[in-house]
């Protein structure tokens, strides 16, 4: 029954403008992230960028996607809470849950596509942007023998998991936004605005030891395998985000089977 | 004037023949009830129509008949199913709710798709609901290409897609010309004999009385009548206009119809008397108005529409003239 709802979702989401929109836009965002970072980098290390000698090493294929983790997130997010919202403000949702009347199963299948849709975007991004990258490492010198050993492999598998994990976390937080505010638009403003106004200039700058409690903080903590930043571990990351995560997602759930369907 | 309260247990069919029936179906928003102990009993194979004026509660209760609106109380049953699990009879079950809503971006058959696999409808079942609405060959354009004509015939298309043995149509002629309407009256028929029961709400009581066969009245979330049109027309006793040659002669006129023990209601405005047709033809009041040496100018019946009972069943004073019925009964 999930996988009903899940094709069914499919059938929205694999729709071209969408589909091109999303995984070019998180291609072109993370290659330029790249192209930032090689182009800047200093051939000794500072001004908080990593050196030509950082991206020698086994890791140093992952800098610039990691780098751009934030903004794969926020998208992911954005286009998480338009989905969601959007069943509320055209309407469909009556068609949906006339098809579909067990609701958790509706939103759990729909859940898992955009999850699905997500992660595959960010894959792809992630494909560009190391292909970006080995240009990038011709035309500065940087040598990249050490990217394809087991520890660059190694490395590179595991940046990229925890970028996965941190995007499935954004866009699951995108859902609940956008069930509970029933409108795209306001899901979207509320949830840049926490994410990027709110969390990144607000709260850790006036409260910084507020920032290991708060979710984007966290997402970002699992995505860059720590925070140095702020000093927060990755386990610790870890488990507040699946607090964050696990709480909302109850929360959405018990909502959604529960709410009357007027719109 | 009367406002008959029907139940299920005044003779009604048992529940085995019934496609819908409800048992004191309520819903509260808050302090305001929408809907107050509504008993519905709509016979299988029927077509209803669920008219009622503007705030009635047919929306609301259609939303309940679907799962979308959880009642505050009272009960029902659809196709066998329990009200309280709508899983057990949706999948028997085609809507139309309000206006039609789909993907804009999605083409007419993407978005019957979506619909289709989520419902585990054989994609197979897309094709014949868009031959039967017409739309097969603006089937591949995208949804927000289409007019509201169009709108409205994927949303019967989408409805129609699990091969439902209920068809539950909120309001499908609205917005349509005057030959969508009608093509959308023959579609309905169609369904009725194919032996779908159709429940189609409408602010058209006209149209109802042309398609259904089948009539529920709801006004301020109670149940004003339900029954057969057939039956609603035989309550409908047509009137005797007579006008006097002479418009001085009407005060006359009706003074003797009054004595000859006739119900009279004169009107001076437009100088005719009305009087009911139980028991008196044409011919007796052309009659007695001769034999009182007026002579009569007009002489017809008037017989009332659906329309005219519905407001002397809800209490409505002023009956609409045809053409004024669109905004008024919702």
């Amino acid at each position: 029954m999930i996988g009903a709802s899940y094709l069914s979702e499919w059938v929205k989401l694999k729709r071209k403008t969408l589909l091109l929109s999303t995984f070019l836009g998180l291609a072109a965002a993370s290659s330029l992230f790249v192209v930032l970072i090689f182009s800047n980098a200093p051939a000794h290390g500072g001004g908080g960028l990593p050196s030509l000698q950082q991206l020698a090493r086994p890791n140093g294929l992952v800098f610039g996607l990691t780098r751009a983790t934030f903004l794969l997130g926020v998208v992911a997010f954005g286009t998480a809470a338009a989905q969601t919202a959007s069943e509320y403000s055209l309407g469909t949702l009556r068609q949906l849950l006339v098809r579909q009347p067990r609701r958790i199963t509706l939103l759990a299948g729909k859940m898992l596509a955009v999850m699905t849709f997500m992660v595959l975007a960010t894959a792809f991004a992630a494909v560009v942007a190391f292909i970006v990258a080995n240009v990038m490492a011709q035309t500065r010198g940087v040598s990249t023998s050490a990217w394809f050993t087991s520890t660059g492999f190694g490395d590179l598998l595991n940046a990229l998991g925890n970028i996965e994990l941190a995007v499935i976390g954004y866009t699951i937080l995108g859902l609940v936004i956008g069930q509970f505010l029933r409108s795209a638009v306001a899901a979207v403003i509320v949830g840049f605005a926490w994410l990027l106004v709110i969390e990144q200039f607000i709260l850790t700058r006036i409260i910084p030891s507020a920032a290991p409690w708060l979710p984007g903080i966290s997402l970002s903590t699992i995505a860059g395998g720590g925070n140095s930043d702020f000093g927060i571990s990755y386990s610790h990351g870890l488990v507040v985000a699946v607090i964050y995560i696990v709480v909302a997602t109850v929360a959405a759930s018990i909502t959604f089977a529960r709410r009357d369907v007027t719109a | 004037m009367t406002v008959t309260q029907v139940t299920r247990r005044t003779g009604e069919p048992p529940s085995s023949v019934l496609a819908v029936s409800t048992d004191g179906l309520t819903k509260r928003f808050g302090d305001r009830t929408v809907v107050d102990g509504v008993n519905l009993a709509i016979p299988r194979g029927s077509v209803c129509g669920f008219v009622g004026p503007n705030g009635a509660g047919k929306t609301t209760t259609i939303r309940m008949l679907l799962g979308l609106i959880r009642p505050s109380s009272g009960g029902g049953s659809i196709l066998g199913g329990s009200l309280t699990d709508p899983a057990s009879y949706l999948h028997k079950v085609g809507a139309l709710i309000e206006s039609p809503a789909f993907y804009p971006q999605l083409s007419g058959r993407d978005n019957l798709k979506a619909l289709a696999r989520l419902g585990r409808i054989p994609t197979s079942a897309i094709d014949p609901a868009l031959g039967r609405t017409g739309m097969t060959d603006r089937a591949g354009d995208k949804y927000r290409s289409y007019s509201l004509g169009m709108k409205q015939r994927l949303g019967i298309a989408a409805a129609l897609l699990p091969s439902p043995e209920l068809l539950i149509l909120d309001e499908p002629t609205n917005g349509l010309d005057p030959g969508g309407i009608v093509e959308m009256r023959g579609l309905i028929r169609s369904f009725a004999d194919d032996g779908i029961t159709v429940l189609v709400s409408s602010h058209l009581i006209s149209e109802i009385e042309q398609v259904c066969d089948h009539v529920v009245m709801i006004r301020g979330g109670r149940l004003v009548h339900q029954g057969p049109v057939a039956e609603l027309a035989a309550r409908q006793r047509p009137d005797i206009v007579v006008a006097p040659e002479h418009a001085t002669d009407l005060g006359q006129l009706a003074q003797i119809l009054e004595v000859a023990g006739l119900s009279v209601a004169a009107s001076p405005a437009d100088g005719t008397a009305t009087v009911p047709a139980s028991g008196v033809s044409a011919a007796d009041l052309n009659r007695l108005a001769m034999r009182g040496g007026i002579t009569l100018r007009q002489i017809s019946e008037r017989t009332h529409s659906l329309e005219d009972v519905f407001f002397q069943l809800t209490g409505t004073d002023t009956a609409m003239s045809p053409g004024q019925e669109m905004g008024a009964i919702r």
